[in-house]
């Protein structure tokens, strides 16, 4: 079945089996591999990605539920002059170490900040408690947050 | 002609001069569309100072994990790519009687299965090598992979899995490592469940605990935990025309993995080539092969490159574990807290196979009288296999379950005596060439340092309650 | 009601392999500009091995971080390295960075000291340049050292070795024997609250003093102990895999519970200033002693807390709160 969706604000779309996952159609169909794959079950948080504006897990959500939606993955957040603060900050503050929860922990964390600009380290924390990381103990990573945070509303970045 | 060769070189030197001259345009890329990269961006601060070390310099990683380009290996595809799903026993302990593949052999899209008599050498390990690539003709816990595989699809493996007909008959098993020990319980291999032991003898710790005017006795036990790395594990195998195999592989050590892969697909070593991309996570579970020579050997039978995954479930019955420790400490010590003797049994859960076991009671014995100055010292330590999951390398090697069973008595023996547990770890711990359990003299020695220095961050002096 | 306690522990822990040869082989390639390639037989497993071995060689050759691009994990390309593990990755694979690095700065050496009329034990790389010791005044940058030497005399500067922590084989009777070439210490102090109603154990704050010689790139070592500090937290409090008849009952991450960002700590960071001479620039290893002395330290906690000392692993509430009430009925039943 046809399924139609705007990924990172271009139209795509795929010819899909009716089982096939939203993540499994943007790994394996549109070739966005940013999300990943960590249980397949919502436990991990690795798969995240911002449909309709609500940060979802994408292995959660069948890709025909997605048709029309308009769909933000990490592939998404950087545009051609620079990074998006959240990336910024996490490579300044050495917020990642294998990677593997990133882009699903960077999802959560811009879809946070986009509803909440003014987080504390608790809602942070509690924003965040959905995606697992296993190498950094989180601290860099909410440090990293709250950066981006101060960064976002002093206008200093565009994005 | 010659007028003609002349205004040709003429005019390939103006285009050439043109070329030189830098665009008076600027770059205009739209900045509203997704990009695989952001152009020019300077590297972090830190990369670019001398003296290198020293720096808090950002990973160069660091920045495409952020920017989602990292390739794990599940990220990687091949052209004609199939996928792989390995069959595991129903059983903690059994013998396969029969392995009847010819039904899932029929089902759409499977291109290849593999049974562990098929395996060229069917046996690994960084130790022992009692490990079997597949299973055959024993299992040994539920884990054991009994068949695999490679079909067009993920889900069209899978299906073809329930098809695969094995005929079990169960065996004794065994689970409780105190149970192991004895003599007449069940045994996972050969005559005997305790397949390495290890011993530190020091003094005359008999005599020092008479000697000791206080002695203090406890049983500590520690669980089963998987290191949990967020990425499973993954691995991709590839032929080429002249037979040569590479793999795309989430293992930690190449150099050794390509060794087992010669040895369990019986070829030489200048034929594999092993390459690890960036690791998910590894904490010690991807320190040895698991896939490997499944995924070469189907690949090989089906001609097409063939990828497989863990699930998440794979992670937790398949991959390794920390072992579980049952320690008995007894320690005892002079009216001052002082440690005159210490005696420690340690008992290891090895699982069904052995691994890093062999690392693991190494260190665990080494480690467990603790940093102290203690003069007798015996550490008698068993590690025992039971049909359970294989324990393996898991960060620490023993230290985090030692040092949880030291720490909690060195509490125990300040409570008893009235002394604060700061100043019995000072009166007790190494200093510069102290003499460890095996009577090494220890160098660049920070034990004191580090604690008092915990000690002022944390306010220990000043804490009220 | 909620008890507040901390908790102390303090470990040991060694570099490298138990006696057994662990060596590991780098090479190191200088580039016409002055950038420079290093290969090692090492996989990047997320603790910023690469990042931290691309800094050793850069400091060997006088680079900055930036100018070192790092090759690994190709067994056709890299030398042999037995692997990130055992935490040796900084001590073992730095050593051998160092030599080779230390080799192919020789080659740059020989070239560069009848450009600066010296002898070439008389320079030093630094600041991307090649100077003289004592009289830095004297100097050509590093790239054109390295074209005068590939350039011009014909000797490519590249260099390539090999490290193998040197150990004494332990008796197998006693024990007794060298069996690594060094090790880490680290203290962790833990603050918590126990519900003494519940057993619940919440860990407030934990600080960490680690040593690790020389910290090569600090933030990375932050990272180690952080992370650390969250899988010993786990161990302690919340990680158990549960059998049943040999079958694992809880094989998904629904059921086995791991610290998420709501269960760590706030945490304090410190590092002992060492140096250890038999290591690359001073630098030992962090890689696993991190998670060595978190469990001990939260149980010493609740011991301080409520008074009950946990003795099997993880101190879940149900745990905890058993050993409490145990507790109390011997206090009850206990002779006035």
């Amino acid at each position: 079945m046809l399924v139609e969706i705007n990924v990172n604000g271009e139209p795509k779309s795929a010819d899909v089996p009716p089982e096939t996952t939203l993540l499994k159609m943007l790994r394996e169909d549109l070739g966005l591999t940013g999300a990943k794959l960590g249980c397949d079950v919502g436990d991990c948080g690795t798969c995240t990605v911002i449909v309709d504006g609500v940060s979802v897990n994408s292995c959660l959500m069948m890709a025909a539920r997605a048709n029309g939606s308009n769909v933000t993955t990490i592939e998404g957040l950087a545009n051609a002059n620079e990074l998006h603060p959240l990336q910024e900050k996490f490579e300044e503050h050495g917020a990642l170490q294998c990677g593997f929860c990133g882009p699903g922990m960077l999802i959560s964390a811009k879809s946070l900040l986009d509803r909440n600009p003014e987080p504390t380290v608790f809602e942070v924390r509690d924003a965040l408690a959905g995606n697992l990381c296993r190498c950094t103990g989180y601290t860099k990573i909410i440090e990293a947050v709250m950066d981006a945070g101060r960064e976002m509303r002093s206008g200093q970045s565009g994005a | 002609m010659a007028t003609r060769t002349k205004d040709i070189r003429t005019d390939t030197e103006e285009l050439l001069t043109e070329a030189k001259a830098p665009s008076q345009q600027p770059l205009t890329v739209p900045t509203d569309k997704p990009v695989a990269y952001p152009l020019d961006l300077p590297e972090g601060e830190a990369r670019l100072r001398t003296p290198a070390v020293g720096q808090r310099a950002s990973r160069p990683d660091g920045r495409l994990h952020g920017l989602g380009q990292t390739q794990y290996i599940d990220d990687i595809t091949f052209p004609h790519m199939l996928h792989a799903k390995i069959l595991r026993s129903e059983y903690p302990h059994a013998k396969i009687l029969s392995i009847d593949t010819s039904e899932a052999e029929k089902m759409p899209g499977v291109l290849a299965t593999l049974t562990g008599d098929e395996i060229p050498e069917n046996s690994f390990g960084p130790t022992f090598q009692d490990q079997p690539v597949l299973a055959y003709p024993i299992v040994r816990h539920r884990g054991d992979g009994v068949a695999a595989v490679a079909a067009v699809t993920e889900q069209q493996a899978t299906d073809a899995l329930e098809k695969i007909k094995v005929e079990y008959e169960p065996l004794p098993h065994v689970f409780d490592p105190l149970e192991a020990l004895e003599d007449d319980s069940p045994k996972v291999h050969g005559d005997t469940n305790i397949y390495t032991s290890k011993t530190i003898k020091k003094g005359d710790v008999e005599k020092a605990l008479k000697e000791s005017e206080h002695v203090f006795h406890r049983q500590f036990r520690t669980q089963m935990v998987e290191h949990v790395p967020l990425e499973p594990h993954a691995s991709i195998a590839s032929w080429d025309g002249n037979g040569r195999v590479t793999l795309w592989t989430s293992l930690g050590r190449i150099t050794l993995g390509r060794e087992d892969l010669a040895r369990t697909l019986k070829m030489p070593q200048s034929k594999i080539r092993l390459i690890g991309t960036v690791v998910g996570g590894n904490f010690g579970g991807k320190n040895e092969i698991t896939n490997e020579p499944i995924l070469a050997l189907l690949s090989k039978k089906a001609a097409r490159p063939v990828k497989s995954v863990f699930t998440r479930g794979d992670e937790f019955i398949s991959s390794t574990i920390r072992h579980p420790f049952t320690m008995d400490y007894t320690t005892g010590v002079d009216s001052d807290g002082k440690i005159l003797a210490r005696k420690i049994r340690l008992v290891l859960d090895g699982g069904a196979y052995c691994s890093w076991t062999g690392t693991t009671i190494g260190k665990g014995s080494i480690l467990a009288p603790g940093p102290y100055n203690i003069d007798n010292i015996l550490v008698e330590a068993f590690a025992v296999y039971t049909n359970k999951t294989t324990t393996g390398a898991m960060r620490g090697f023993g230290a985090p379950q030692v040092c949880f069973a030291y720490e909690s008595q060195m509490d125990d023996i300040a409570d008893a005596l009235g002394i604060d547990p700061l100043e019995i770890r000072l009166r007790n711990g190494f200093s510069e060439n102290s003499l460890s359990p095996t009577s090494q003299t220890l160098q660049s020695v920070a034990l004191k340092e580090s604690l008092t220095q915990a000690a002022e961050r944390f306010g220990w002096k000043e804490w009220q309650e | 009601m909620k008890q507040r306690g901390r908790g102390m522990a303090c470990m040991w822990y060694p570099i490298g392999f138990t006696v057994a040869a662990n060596p590991s082989a780098a090479t190191v390639k200088v580039n016409t500009d002055g950038t420079a390639t290093l290969l090692t037989g090492t996989v990047e497993t997320g603790q910023g091995a690469l990042t931290v071995l691309g800094q050793i060689a850069a400091e060997t050759l006088g680079l900055a971080t930036d100018d070192v691009h790092v090759v690994s994990g190709d067994t056709d390309v890299t030398p042999m390295d037995t692997g990130a593990i055992a935490s040796r990755t900084t001590y073992v694979t730095g050593n051998a960075i160092v030599r080779a690095a230390e080799k192919a700065r020789e080659i740059l050496f020989e070239a560069a000291a009848p450009l600066l009329k010296v002898k070439p034990d008389q320079l030093e790389a630094r600041d991307k340049r090649i100077q003289v010791l004592g009289f830095p005044s004297s100097s050509i940058p590093i790239a054109e050292a390295v074209q005068h030497s590939e350039g011009v005399l014909g000797n490519p500067a590249i260099g390539s070795a090999s490290y193998n922590p040197p150990t004494v084989e332990m008796d197998p009777e006693t024990g007794q024997g060298k069996p690594f070439n060094t090790y880490v210490y680290a203290t962790q102090i833990a603050d918590v609250e126990v519900d003494d109603e519940t057993g619940e154990v919440e860990v407030l704050k934990i600080v960490a003093v680690h040593d690790c010689g020389t910290p090569i790139n600090p933030m990375l070592v932050e990272g180690q102990i952080q992370g650390g500090i969250s899988m010993g937290v786990g161990f302690a409090l919340q990680e158990e895999i549960l059998f049943e008849e040999g079958r694992q009952i809880n094989p998904n991450l629904t059921n086995y519970i791991m610290p998420t960002s709501l269960d760590m700590p706030e945490l304090e960071v410190g590092l002992v200033d060492n140096y250890d001479p038999t290591g690359p620039f001073g630098a030992k290893g962090a890689g696993e002693p991190t998670a060595v002395p978190t469990a001990a330290a939260i149980m010493n906690a609740i011991h301080d807390a409520v008074g009950v000392r946990i003795t099997a692993l993880p101190a879940t509430a149900e745990r905890v709160l058993g050993a409490i009430i145990e507790k109390q009925e011997a206090e009850r039943a206990a002779p006035q």
